[in-house]
């Protein structure tokens, strides 16, 4: 730590910290438009001068200065204001400036023709940054118009009198409109060293250089893949977010976090007149951070209002109509007790969700307990069960306690077994990439990355180019690669040795395979070679990601247990603090924490659609979930449920699953609730209601605490199920559930840090066998279908059919290999049909070179997740579903 | 991006070059070597061998002007930039040029017949206000001068 004043005031910071970050943590003014804390200065901008004591060369730029001990600042002296008046006078002469040097700005409205300069369109007066502008708040803190400091005063202003490049405003999240661009480059940096996307340049040079996007065509032609972080940094209004551009002047900030996939990155949403118009990185889940992703920025308004439920439903006949909720919920109850008395509490099911708080599952839990059903779980439950009794099976606990913020900041040897992690789980993707390619600062040293998947995504090329190792799977084999390269590993004497020592049985690993088809030997000895120096280097922080799909059982249990192998053979008894599974969707951990798992003797969702076919399920009480969208072989499940006596849908939209029930109860979105998730590592993370809820619709932890209130008066039981708020909700979970005593909605001050996990390191450690990979031999042409979570579609607006739940329209499409669709006689936007056995689709394709030959892909959301008439229900097989795809006659 | 005949082409000739910045310029000096400019399809497979963004390969070509991102015109219209020639109404030059032949700087018109480029001075500010029309210096020009020989170029072609 040094010591050292400012303006007076002693100040102890750490030896060599930029000087510019510490003066504004410490509260005091410094302009800086070109810096982004944490990144290496750019040193262009030249505002943010100081005095040093000492120094030579007159005032010094505090971006590029680091503190010393005993250096003595000052940037409040009037040499100081007036240097960075004189420089910023130069920023602004480059940029529609009337209104920052005017005194009068706040009398002026929109519509009033500036009284200065008759040829002025463009001021902050017509700007929809106005008053939200980092550029004009420095005018105004350097007194730009009190002091009214304009050196080219009577020349003329070509500014205005030229033509100005055109706005790119083609795509429905960024909008960039570069003549008020100031080239700061902060964007350039932001994309290059913070998203690792670099999607941004500097173009051209002196003075004609502006900032372009990609080969210089519009963005959405570029590989920007909409994160916003480009957005947050920009000092003007060139780079804006174009949903609620001019409404965003925020009333109110709500911290909460984005339910859109399990990393839980945590946000601020703006509100104007009680909507949201804004959403903004929070940093309170140091994993996150400073970054979002596209959904977590943009899908809080993927749907408009009227799309979503404010009425809740009761069927006449073949129709859902309107219903006052105290009805509703009366049927609810009274059709309950009815069935459990005729039928017995095992004919009546729940399925909580991981879109849901953790508040709502514990009482959907709970209300499967006043019933007496062990019946309960979610729709991809019994996938996300397999994969976690796999990991628990090798580390002997259930709450993982490895630790993603690790990854970035430590962590030399990664292995990820994922199909495009940045499409599932965007921002960890990018932790992944901040370890390979780490650009902030203090400086660490680049981890290498081996990466297991069958599509080519982005990590691919964070793999070889850095000394790490991509091999592609055949999709299916993704378990066997792994494997093998366990089976490698372990020819290791030394590590055979340590892991027989950590009492492993290595003879599990005897059956692994040598060799696997499509991927040379070499290539595999190389990856074993990474992780062979890894385990000799026991100090090193090693990590092993697992995202199992959201389809295929069997498929999640065989690449769990094979990575569990590989960070045993690595770590040994500690080898649970370096593994990371990662499920697809938010609250998939919590759901399970807070029991919504079958219970003794009860059903998982597979059983519970089988009972409910052969007739004997009567009533399924649905909250949050919607199973015709997730789960595979969806014919069978619509006869299904179709069968019931009963169907409950609580949901903020009508669901397809919805649609089929006999009561639907309106809830409202994640943004609109109070609550917590857990997310992959655990987090547990608070949402806190941004928006009220609209018409009659309330949170599901409401209405399941009403159907909780007349179930136990009718069925008796002592549970109580009166809660005002879902904070009381929260309060009863940290009493009784395990691993959340700390998480008080009120009073808790680690929100994003706080993680309900187990120690790792008392666990009865095992290696598993893996089975024996399935294929299905290609026949007559046919290909393998792959489908799995993509960037853009948004849920809500997926769920309802809407056609621009992908609003790029890059993911409404089969994804083709071009060289088969040459084969096929198959063009991008041609129509096709994919067949399997009697289920068809039809669907556009598009072309790509992202998915192995012999396979398309399409999205598992699409269109209500469609794709599901395609797949065979849960057969147990690790093989993907095969179709055939034929150009549309 | 999809590989096409072109791409692929364009690979070819760039597959000897290694990742990293340091290959960039003579990779895409290459290009331009062999196709007169760089293709924009050019710029993604260079970035794909050399492991950059597409973004920073469109930076660097733009930075240097003897790289060009359109096909090279039959004729070539050079506009001086210089300051010799603004003051002597090169402004207006430029205006009559770009209005009769209704394309604007680093643009050609149709079928590549003709393009204008901005140029910097060459010290023939004698004749300015001046263009080089395939090189040859023309000037002093009226705005008048401009059009005329702007319209015979158009029609010429
Ligand atoms: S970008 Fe900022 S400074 Fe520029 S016109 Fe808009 S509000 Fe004013
Ligand atoms: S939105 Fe993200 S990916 Fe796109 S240019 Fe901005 S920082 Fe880069
Ligand atoms: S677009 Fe914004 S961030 Fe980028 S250089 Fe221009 S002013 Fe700076
Ligand atoms: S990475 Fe996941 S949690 Fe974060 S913003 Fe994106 S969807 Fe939301
Ligand atoms: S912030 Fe220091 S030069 Fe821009
Ligand atoms: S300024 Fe045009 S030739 Fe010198």
């Amino acid at each position: 730590m040094a010591k050292l004043t400012i303006d007076g005031r002693e100040i102890e910071a750490p030896d060599g910290a930029p000087l510019v970050e510490v003066i504004k943590e410490n509260g005091i003014y410094v302009p800086n438009l070109c810096y982004i804390d944490g990144l290496p200065p750019y040193a262009g901008c030249r505002t943010c001068l100081v005095e040093i004591e000492g120094a030579r060369g007159g005032l010094q730029l505090s971006c590029t200065s680091t503190v010393r001990d005993e250096m003595v600042v000052r940037t409040d002296t009037a040499e100081v204001k007036q240097a960075r008046q004189y420089v910023l006078s130069l920023i602004d002469a480059n940029h529609s400036d009337r209104c920052l040097t005017c005194h009068r700005r706040v009398k002026c409205m929109p519509g009033d023709v500036c009284l200065r300069d008759d040829v002025v369109t463009h001021r902050c007066l017509t700007c929809s940054k106005n008053y939200r502008c980092e550029l004009q708040t420095t005018n105004d803190l350097l007194d730009m118009g009190v002091d009214n400091v304009e050196p080219w005063e009577g020349e003329d202003r070509t500014y205005y009198q030229w033509e100005q490049p055109e706005p790119d405003r083609a795509n429905p999240f960024l909008e960039f409109d570069p003549q008020m661009c100031i080239i700061c480059t902060r964007c350039v940096r932001a994309c290059d060293d913070l998203r690792h996307t670099g999607a941004i340049t500097l173009a051209g040079r002196g003075f004609s250089t502006r900032i372009a996007f990609g080969a210089g065509g519009p963005i959405d032609e570029s590989n920007c893949d909409f994160c916003g972080s480009c957005i947050d940094v920009c000092p003007t209004a060139t780079l804006m977010e174009k949903p609620n551009k001019w409404l965003a002047r925020t009333e109110d900030w709500v911290s909460t976090t984005c339910t859109s996939c399990s990393v839980g990155c945590t946000i601020s949403v703006g509100t104007r007149g009680g909507k949201p118009v804004i959403v903004k990185p929070d940093t309170i889940n140091p994993f996150s951070d400073d970054q979002i992703c596209v959904r977590g920025r943009f899908h809080y308004d993927a749907i408009k209002p009227k799309e979503r439920l404010s009425k809740h439903l009761v069927r006449e006949g073949d129709t859902l109509q309107p219903s006052p909720l105290d009805a509703a919920l009366d049927i609810v109850a009274d059709r309950l007790a009815g069935i459990r008395e005729q039928h017995g509490a095992a004919s009546i099911a729940f399925l909580g969700s991981p879109f849901a708080t953790n508040e709502e599952n514990y009482l959907v839990r709970k209300l499967a307990g006043v019933v007496g059903t062990p019946n309960i779980d979610f729709t991809v439950g019994p996938v996300n069960q397999a994969a976690a009794h796999a990991a628990q099976a090798a580390f002997g606990v259930d709450r993982l306690p490895a630790d993603l913020t690790d990854i970035p900041t430590k962590a030399k040897t990664i292995l990820v077994v994922a199909d495009d992690l940045e499409e599932t789980h965007n921002v960890a993707a990018l932790r992944i990439k901040d370890a390979i390619d780490p650009r902030k600062l203090p400086a660490r040293e680049p981890a290498r990355l081996i990466v297991i998947s069958s599509r080519r995504g982005e990590l691919c090329d964070f793999a070889e180019p850095y000394g790490g190792v991509w091999l592609q799977a055949e999709a299916g084999q993704e378990a066997a690669v792994v494997s093998a390269l366990a089976k490698r590993i372990v020819g290791d004497e030394n590590v055979a040795a340590s892991a027989k020592s950590a009492g492993l049985d290595v003879d599990a690993l005897a059956a692994g395979p040598d060799t696997v088809t499509g991927i040379e030997n070499s290539t595999l000895d190389n990856a074993a070679a990474i992780l062979s120096e890894a385990a000799a280097d026991a100090g090193q922080t090693i990590a092993v990601v697992v995202a199992p799909k959201s389809v295929g059982v069997a498929l999640a249990a065989e690449t769990t247990k094979a990575a569990a192998n590989v960070a045993l053979l690595l770590r040994g008894a500690s080898a649970a603090s370096s593994f990371y599974l990662l499920p697809t969707e938010a609250n998939i951990n919590g759901a399970r924490d807070m029991g919504v798992v079958p219970g003794e003797g009860g059903l998982n969702f597979i059983g519970i659609v089988e009972a409910a076919s052969a007739g004997d399920m009567k009533a399924l009480v649905v909250a949050g979930d919607n199973p015709l969208m997730f789960a595979p072989g969806r014919a069978k499940v619509e006869e299904a449920l179709g069968r019931l006596d009963l169907l409950v849908v609580i949901d903020q939209v009508l669901t397809d699953t919805a649609k089929m029930a006999h009561v639907v109860l309106a809830d409202v979105p994640a943004i609109s609730k109070d609550g917590t998730i857990t997310s992959a590592d655990r987090r547990v993370l608070r949402l806190k209601a941004a928006q009220a809820a609209q018409g009659e619709a309330q949170p599901a932890w409401a209405t399941l605490s009403q159907l909780g209130q007349r179930l136990t008066s009718r069925l008796g039981g002592g549970e109580s199920f009166s809660y005002e708020e879902a904070s009381e909700i929260t309060e009863e979970i940290t009493k009784s559930v395990p691993g959340y005593d700390r998480f008080h909605f009120h009073g808790y001050l680690g929100w994003g840090k706080g993680r309900a996990v187990e120690d790792g390191l008392s666990g009865t450690i095992a290696l598993q066998p893996v089975g024996e990979p399935a294929s299905t031999p290609p026949s007559n042409g046919d290909v393998a279908l792959l489908t799995g979570r993509t960037l853009f579609t948004s849920l809500e607006a997926a769920s309802i059919h809407s056609p621009e739940a992908d609003k790029l329209h890059r993911e409404d499409a089969v994804l083709v290999n071009q060289y088969d669709a040459v084969e096929l006689g198959i063009s991008a936007g041609d129509g096709v049909v994919l067949k399997n056995g009697s289920a068809e689709l039809s669907l556009k394709a598009a072309l790509t070179n992202t998915v192995p030959r012999g396979s398309v892909f399409l999205s598992s959301y699409y269109d209500g997740g469609v794709v599901n008439t395609l797949l065979p229900s849960e057969n147990g097989s690790t093989a993907p579903a095969r179709v055939t795809i034929a150009k549309q006659s | 991006m999809l590989d096409t005949e072109a791409t692929l082409e364009i690979a070819e000739l760039v597959a000897e070059f290694k990742p990293g910045n340091a290959d960039l310029i003579p990779a895409l000096h290459k290009v331009q070597h062999r196709y007169g400019y760089v293709p924009r399809e050019a710029m993604g497979v260079v970035a794909k061998q050399l492991r950059l963004g597409e973004a920073q390969v469109y930076g660097a070509v733009t930075f240097y002007s003897e790289l060009r991102v359109i096909p090279p015109p039959q004729t070539r219209i050079d506009w001086c930039s210089g300051p010799a020639c603004r003051l002597k109404g090169g402004e207006n030059v430029r205006l009559a040029l770009e209005s009769v032949l209704e394309i604007g700087m680093e643009e050609n018109t149709a079928g590549d017949k003709v393009g204008l480029h901005l140029a910097q001075c060459n010290g023939t500010c004698d004749f300015a206000p001046q263009i080089w029309v395939d090189g040859k210096v023309v000037g002093p020009l009226t705005a008048a001068d401009t059009i005329t020989l702007a319209r015979e170029l158009k029609e010429k072609n």
